[in-house]
């Protein structure tokens, strides 16, 4: 788990050094009711302050997104977490208007998704970014090879063209030696490797995943989700996950937005959503997550006291609280934190404890935007 | 006026009170309609048989219609710019493909059919295949089960392709679908028999009319599939080659169809199955081949003729369903094929095999089948026949003989039933098949069963449906009592469901009209034969649904009930039985379909009622009466159908809800 997390730490900081790029994603007040006129839902005042039950009562509509704004970042892995019936599946859809939104506006690389006509959508479904499904969706009566090449196939690429990047992209998944299969015959697992290598064999900007691992064997999951962090440190590709499950969302995400009810209650790193849950819903979610892994240091920092500047044990800023206990304990002494060779603070025992009890406050040394605004507001990260 | 009644029951009391008491209110309301309307309707017109008051004479404008079709049938330009090249078309297809059979000789045919089924469907059905072709040569029906397979061809091909386009737009268009799936549903329950007439006036009696009304009757099974099978795509994937970019022609090409194979093939074995039926009855009106040499042998009782024509269509059944059935699930199946004749390469040794056969033949001059080696069995056959006659007709110590038991079914079933029925009140009889209708369905299918009776009386052959009606229910409740009791066995004991599976695989494949064979040499001629192949035909169906009902009963709760102690008749009685409740609902309304729509072939036999009238109708050229009887068929046949209709109680209170 350790090893994930220092993965996203370091793809995170890929990002940061070219601050120049726009989002690839931009997503603003996005509304998808289902139902009879639903279209006067997103617009109506009083009917937006609803809750589900009294709207659909009300007007037989449901509202599976409601209001929803993020932006997704070039190489980033954001992640949409929600439990079943959160919206979080249907939003992903709406992203390629596989679902088409109510309202808002949907921008990739700043050109307006809504706007765009059939080919134009075609053009991004085929080349900008395709999407990994949960229940797989292969074609039975195809081999892997086939499956993987019919995203080619349907761009026109000929046939050996696209059987030979098909092959490449099989090997990169490790399906090799399967090729000649058909799905019914693989392992669940192996059938979501086709499901990947067919999303990759486009080539495409952005990979959308939707609950791409809930239907497999936890261990298998697990392997999974090591593939898509190798993937991701391979290629630093972009990438938007939905999950139900919180430590994936911890394990992969470089950011998650937390929905609930087709709202986004928070969005931030992994540390902001355990170290300061927006509301109680959150703090419930979290509650079980073994904080040590997830918080950094800077969390458990003090200022640097009286005569605590000498040399010894020091730890970079990202480290993760498990390993500052380690080295605490180890010292016996406060360790100090080194950004480069600038010293930022101190950790001791109690600082760490306040952190693994829970206790301690975000404080002030957390960088960027920590909580969302009221929940039911969804937050636009500059 | 059914929501007044459905709202009432107070939800608190269960399932089975709410249940009683929907019911009774059902009942309470039709009583109190009843007690309104009938004393009016006995006032004015009496009660009894349907009032002649009521009834509208259309012997004489059906009669118009014939004469004018009939004397503009080459001047008119319906007939010359349309029907015509319809006609025409379809003479030239069917006669084209006889001749390439003919052609390709008794060897060609053969062993072409054997190595087309080595193709689709392995080594076994190919030697099946090949031997049945011998054996109708043996018989010497070589020439007619020629001229039925070149019927069969046409027939099916257009079937097919009109099938596949009415299927696609169901499957791809929601309004086509919901348009079109009651008119196919509704013509799938109705029997084979009825549609012959009015093509037989349209077109005149011949292959055309035959090829028109078989197709009629074979497309929409495959209509019906593909547009299921078009709409079972598995949405997931749908959406995921949506994801891809793909075009609607591309979903459609790439995944829809290739998805949708399996309910494609089964769609074409179920056609095929369907046409061949039909196109051995539509020797009625001409069609010729096979059916035909039944038809003459059965209207002069020649059983041994009869036999020897039946069996090669009963062998053409089988394999043709087999073949069909086999490639299907070739389909489904992983199998990796790695022979070295796979794929077109297989293929292109079968024709040049076929073509070497034919070529062989034809030099050897032995391009028909040779006379010296065909076995007449019709001599044979008929002197066990007139032995049974004989012997075991009457006469036969302690258990009586077939014909003493026809004859004691007759007059002590048939005719106590039918007497009972035309003893009714027609409003009463209206009144009966309201209720039922409603209580078992809705009402939307109590209104249908009780317009659809109304017109029976109102064409005037109110007495003759009740003889088909007491026929029809004479044969499902001995269908349903020997089905069930079968079904129930078969459920209990695996070895003898086993022994009964190819039974009832070779039973259900059988057209109609060969059911009516082995129950003349048995019985002789009259009603209680027809009512009796009606039984034989129907009970396969019966017993295969029981058998599956009372199987698939939840295996939690038959152990929860023998963890009780139950021993097997009350598990049987007390779990098995109401659960299996849907099952055996949809047996009895297959029973009274399949049962009807033998009994008015048995019109054939001397079944007489509505089937004679259609026979009758035909022969003597007077289709007005033919189409009245066609029509009051069709009549009962939705009546029936509706009657014994369940719908899901659920789906049921839904619509009551909006």
């Amino acid at each position: 788990m350790s090893e994930a997390v220092v993965t996203s730490k370091d793809t995170s900081e890929d990002t940061s050094e070219a601050p120049g790029d726009g989002p690839v994603f931009a997503v603003e007040n996005l509304w998808k009711v289902f139902g009879p006129r639903a279209e006067r839902i997103p617009g109506d005042s009083e009917l937006t302050a609803l809750d589900p039950a009294e709207l659909r009562e009300r007007t037989g509509c449901t509202a599976a997104v409601r209001d929803v704004s993020f932006e997704v970042k070039k190489g980033e892995v954001f992640v949409v977490m929600g439990l079943s019936g959160s919206g979080k599946s249907t939003l992903v859809r709406c992203l390629t208007r596989l679902i088409e939104p109510t309202s808002g506006s949907i921008r990739i690389d700043g050109e307006d998704v809504l706007a765009m006509d059939r080919a134009r959508l075609r053009e991004l479904r085929r080349h900008r970014a395709s999407m990994v499904f949960q229940h797989f969706g292969l074609l039975p009566h195809r081999s892997v090879l086939d499956n993987v090449a019919y995203g080619l196939e349907i761009q026109g690429v000929g046939r050996a063209e696209r059987r030979a990047k098909a092959l490449e992209v099989v090997k990169k998944v490790g399906l090799e030696g399967l090729e000649q299969r058909k799905p019914g015959q693989l392992s669940g697992g192996q059938q979501q490797r086709v499901g990947l290598a067919r999303a990759l064999a486009v080539d495409p900007e952005v990979l959308l995943f939707d609950e791409p691992f809930s239907a497999l064997d936890p261990l298998i999951r697990r392997d999974m989700q090591e593939e898509v962090v190798r993937l991701h440190r391979e290629e630093g590709r972009t990438m938007v996950f939905i999950t139900h499950d919180l430590s994936e969302a911890l394990k992969l995400g470089d950011r998650i937005a937390l929905m609930r009810d087709g709202r986004v209650v928070q969005l931030g790193t992994p540390e902001e959503i355990v170290g300061s849950p927006a509301d109680d819903y959150v703090r419930d979610f979290v509650r079980d997550v073994a904080r040590a892994d997830v918080m950094s240091v800077r969390s458990a920092m003090r200022p640097v006291g009286e005569g605590e500047e000498t040399p010894g044990a020091a730890l970079a800023p990202d480290a993760k609280v498990t390993e500052a206990i380690e080295a605490v304990a180890r010292s016996g002494f406060p360790v100090r934190v080194m950004d480069g060779k600038r010293c930022l603070g101190v950790v001791d025992h109690a600082g760490l404890l306040a952190v693994v009890a829970g206790t301690a406050t975000a404080g002030p040394a957390t960088p960027g935007p920590a909580r969302t605004p009221a929940p039911g507001k969804g937050e636009v990260v500059a | 006026m059914a929501t007044a009644t459905a709202s009432t029951p107070a939800r608190d009391t269960g399932i089975g009170a709410l249940l009683r008491h929907r019911a009774v209110g059902k009942l309470l309301l039709l009583a109190v309609a009843a007690a309104v309307v009938v004393p009016i309707l006995n006032a004015k017109w009496a009660s009894g048989a349907w009032p002649d008051a009521l009834t509208v004479d259309l012997t004489e404008p059906l009669g118009r219609t014939t004469d004018w079709i009939i004397d503009n049938r080459d001047s008119h330009w319906l007939f010359t710019y349309f029907l015509g090249h319809v006609s025409n078309a379809i003479v030239l297809s069917v006669r084209g493909v006889y001749l390439v059979l003919l052609a390709a000789g008794w060897a060609g045919v053969t062993i072409g059919a054997g190595l087309i089924a080595w193709r689709v469907a392995g080594v076994k059905l190919a030697v099946m295949a090949s031997t049945a072709f011998a054996v109708c040569g043996l018989l010497g029906m070589w020439v007619p089960t020629m001229q039925t397979l070149a019927l069969m061809t046409v027939a099916v091909l257009a079937s097919v392709v009109i099938g596949l386009l009415l299927g696609l737009a169901g499957g791809l268009n929601d309004r086509a679908f919901r348009i079109l799936r009651p008119v196919l549903d509704t013509m799938q329950v109705l029997p084979a028999y009825a549609y012959l007439l009015p093509f037989a006036l349209v077109f005149g009696m011949g292959v055309p009319a035959a090829i028109i009304a078989t197709v009629v009757y074979a497309a929409p099974p495959m209509a019906r599939l593909t547009a299921l099978g078009l709409r079972g795509a598995d949405g997931g994937v749908m959406e995921a080659v949506t994801s891809l970019g793909a075009t609607g022609r591309q979903r459609l090409l790439s995944a829809r169809l290739p998805l949708a194979l399996k309910e494609l093939l089964l769609g074409v074995n179920q056609t095929i199955m369907m046409a061949l039926s039909m196109a051995v009855i539509a020797s009625v009106i001409g069609a010729g081949g096979l059916g035909d040499r039944v038809y003459q042998a059965l209207s002069t009782v020649d059983v041994g003729q009869a036999l020897a024509a039946g069996i090669p269509i009963v062998l053409l059944a089988v394999v043709l369903d087999r073949v069909t059935g086999a490639a299907g699930e070739r389909v489904g199946a992983h199998a990796e094929d790695n022979s070295p004749l796979r794929g077109p390469r297989g293929w292109s040794v079968a024709a040049a095999v076929t073509v070497v056969a034919a070529l062989a033949a034809r030099f050897a001059d032995r391009v028909d089948w040779p006379t010296d080696w065909v076995v007449n069995i019709a001599p044979s056959v008929n002197t066990a026949k007139e032995w049974m006659v004989d012997h075991i007709y009457t006469g036969v110590p302690v258990v009586g003989g077939t014909a003493d038991w026809a004859a004691n079914f007759t007059e002590w079933v048939l005719n106590p039933v039918r007497d009972g029925l035309q003893g009714l009140p027609w409003w009463s009889v209206l009144l009966i098949v309201a209720a039922l209708a409603w209580l078992i369905g809705t009402w939307q299918t109590a209104l249908t069963a009780v317009a659809a009776m109304g017109a029976i009386g109102v064409l005037g052959v109110w007495n003759k449906s009740l003889d088909t009606l007491a026929q029809v229910l004479a044969g499902v409740a001995v269908t349903l009592v020997l089905g069930f009791a079968t079904g129930i066995a078969a459920s209990r004991s695996k070895r003898f469901e086993r022994l009964l599976r190819p039974v009832l695989d070779v039973f259900q494949t059988m057209p109609q009209f060969v059911y009516l064979i082995p129950v003349v040499a048995l019985f002789g001629i009259g009603r209680a034969p027809a009512v009796a192949a009606a039984v034989v035909y129907a009970l396969p169906a019966v017993v295969r649904i029981t058998t599956q009902g009372l199987r698939q009963v939840d295996a939690a709760a038959m152990e929860s009930s023998r963890s009780l102690g139950a021993t097997g008749w009350q598990q049987l009685r007390q779990v098995q039985l109401p659960l299996a409740r849907p099952a055996l609902m949809l047996a009895l309304n297959q029973g009274v379909v399949l049962v009807l729509a033998v009994v008015v072939i048995g019109g054939l036999v001397g079944g007489g009622a509505l089937g004679y009238d259609v026979v009758f109708g035909i022969a003597q050229g007077d289709l007005a009466t033919g189409l009245v009887a066609g029509v009051a068929i069709v009549c009962l046949g939705l009546m029936l159908d509706r009657v014994t209709q369940p719908t899901t109680r659920r789906e049921h209170s839904a619509k009551k809800g909006a």
